[in-house]
């Protein structure tokens, strides 16, 4: 199912939650919404099922306005963060329920039920569990029963909210993958709030990502890594260094010393900038060479290679770089850093 | 105390133990005998007093008195109308709770303390002013005559008051339930298509039934037991609209102690049974929905 919003607006009170967003998605994309909290990503989620309504601003289920259409009307399938069980019913009859509730004309046979039920659990591998009530499951058991009981009701459009939030790094790890295969198979389309970039990432389609109640860039996740749009997204997706400089024609100041930078980055640039690096986009250059003084603080492992941090001179600042595992400074010593591949986004740091 | 049975031997079938296995929360022993000292004082005695006082007093003497036609009139009343009342009680109680859990409103502050007012009002004074709103001159009763509706002196009077009485413990057992029950669950209910009304009756009352059924209990005992508001507008008519209580004083008034706790006892083990199903039920219906 295709879905559109339409310069999409709401505000609680005075709080602007959301200030007109506009966005397409194309039927059987896996889309995250990702942002930190009170980004407004659970709002329009919200609006998207028909939990909140908007100011202003339409919805459109493959160019259909729903707007305006109640969410037990939608039919769509929506996983909340802490799974809201119905806790006075067996997993069975949390599953069934969307259809047991159906008016007698649309509701299947009993048997029928029970076999769409058993196929279900038997999907979410909670075959043998129906007969449990969700207090006797754990926090990953019952997120897939909250699942089963969405994709009950046939939904073309699964709306998940922080679906593995609630859940230790493991068990989401798992959910994750098997939630991805899932969405494959049923040729759902799909999308969910996180505030985790690597569930973003990995996870997604394409990721919107959004501060403040507007969407600061919706590209794919490498697109998202590789090539930030603004310096939000640069700082909130994945590691990154940010050194405030200035930029005087093709010079990079920072902290007083010339700072060489790939050539590219300068495009249209001057001024008061910042730029930001990733931990791996940088090396470690000799005295002569024009780079970021910093002091050794820190070493350790990071996955394969060295993690250094040094502060920088001049400031507060600490910078994080990435070296090979025999090439690691010791600590307390006098480093260069110059970033190989970076990124400057106009204005004072923050 | 405390360690008693908690560990048998390896190899032995394990026993469940008597009581608690150790807790890292001292004290067990010095609360428990505490806790059970002062219910032996303030509830045992008294009412092991009361049957060992009934035992005495021979099976002709008990009947003649405590299941005479008129005391089984008189609990006839008592029961029946105080269950009634906490059935209204109930259905109105969980209104109010609703309301107040559910809606911001002005003077919120204002209905939350009218709810508790029973709690505070002497019953006696209540009592006088349903009789004085209800007789055939009263603000109410004005009104209600003329259709042929007498309220007071009659037991319609006496449900009446018990409704006053009980209404606070409903509604205070009720809110803090009813709060709890998120709303991502009515949510959850609604995106699979339930109405408003599937949603009261299938997601939303069963979560609250077991704190429905405390208040019920409560409200019911309490109407059991009240006496000082019930005099006033019942009438105190034999066979007719006279209470329980009402009847035990009569006998106190006649120094028939031992008429007086007769009847006592038969009060005693018919509430108890009641409340004991009651408890039952809502035994039945909390255990599976423990977290």
């Amino acid at each position: 199912m295709s879905i559109r919003l339409d310069t999409i607006g709401k505000s609680f009170g005075g709080f602007t939650a959301l200030g007109d967003i506009n966005l397409e998605i194309e039927p059987g994309e896996f889309l995250a919404l990702l942002g930190p909290s009170g980004s407004g990503k659970t709002t329009l989620l919200r609006i998207v099922a028909g939990l909140e309504f908007p100011d202003h601003g339409r919805v459109f289920y493959d160019g259909e306005d729903i707007t305006d259409l109640k969410v037990a009307d939608r039919g769509v399938g929506f996983v909340f963060q802490h799974y809201a069980l119905f806790r006075h019913m067996t997993v069975a009859d949390n599953v069934a329920f969307g259809l047991t509730i159906r008016k007698r004309r649309d509701r299947p046979a009993k048997a029928e039920i029970r076999d769409r039920v058993q196929k279900l659990l038997d999907l979410v591998q909670l075959g043998q569990l129906g007969n449990r009530y969700p207090a006797q499951l754990s926090g990953g058991q019952r997120q897939r029963v909250a699942l089963a009981r969405a994709l009950a009701i046939e939904p073309r459009l699964l709306l998940l909210d922080e679906p593995f939030g609630a859940l230790d790094a493991r068990v989401r790890k798992d959910l994750r993958r098997w939630l991805r295969e899932l969405h494959d198979r049923m040729g759902l389309t799909s999308i969910f709030v996180t505030h985790d970039q690597d569930e973003a990432l990995e996870l997604a389609d394409r990721v919107v990502v959004m501060d403040h109640g507007v969407i600061e860039q919706v590209a794919t996740p490498q697109q998202i890594y590789d090539e930030p749009a603004s310096a939000f997204v640069f700082d909130f997706v994945g590691e990154s260094n940010q050194v405030p400089v200035t930029v005087d024609g093709d010079r990079v100041i920072a902290f007083d010393r010339l700072l060489d930078v790939p050539p590219a980055t300068l495009a249209g640039m001057g001024g008061a900038a910042r730029l930001f690096f990733r931990p791996h986009d940088a090396e470690i250059v000799g005295e002569g060479a024009n780079g970021l003084a910093a002091t050794v603080t820190l070493v350790r492992p990071n996955s394969g290679s060295m993690r250094v941090e040094g502060k920088l001179e001049g400031s507060d600042r600490l910078v994080e770089i990435d070296v090979a595992q025999g090439a690691a400074p010791g600590q307390g010593e006098r480093i260069f850093v110059r970033p190989t591949r970076a990124k400057l986004y106009a204005g004072t740091a923050g | 105390m405390t360690s008693l049975a908690a560990d048998g031997p390896r190899g032995r079938v394990r026993r469940r133990p008597l009581f608690r296995a150790p807790s890292i929360i001292p004290g067990f022993g010095l609360t428990f005998g505490l806790s059970l000292t002062w219910l032996c004082l303030i509830v045992l005695i008294p009412l092991s007093a009361v049957f060992i006082k009934t035992a005495g007093m021979g099976w002709q003497h008990f009947a003649d008195v405590a299941l005479s036609e008129r005391a089984i009139a008189a609990y006839r009343l008592s029961f029946g109308a105080s269950l009634g009342a906490a059935f209204i009680n109930a259905v109105f109680g969980l209104l109010i709770a609703w309301m107040l859990v559910r809606y911001d409103f002005p003077g919120k502050r204002v209905v939350n303390a009218l709810v508790d007012l029973p709690f505070a009002l002497p019953t006696a004074v209540a009592g006088i002013a349903f009789t004085t709103l209800y007789t055939a001159n009263g603000w109410i009763g004005r009104v209600l005559e003329p259709l042929g509706i007498q309220v007071a002196f009659t037991w319609v009077g006496v449900v009446i008051t018990l409704i006053f009485i009980g209404l606070p413990f409903v509604v205070r057992s009720v809110e803090p339930v009813l709060a709890d029950v998120s709303r991502d669950v009515e949510e959850a209910a609604a995106s699979l298509g339930a109405t408003r009304a599937q949603t009261f009756r299938r997601v939303i009352l069963p979560a609250i039934f077991p704190a429905l059924m405390t208040g019920f209990a409560m409200a019911f005992a309490r109407g059991v037991g009240e006496y000082g508001s019930v005099i006033f507008i019942a009438g105190n008519m034999p066979y007719r609209t006279e209470i329980a209580p009402l009847l035990i004083i009569t006998q106190l008034e006649q120094y028939d102690y031992q008429g007086a706790t007769g009847i006592a006892t038969v009060m005693l083990i018919a509430s108890f049974s009641l409340l004991l199903v009651i408890n039952l039920l809502q035994a039945w219906s909390r255990k599976r929905t423990v977290d």
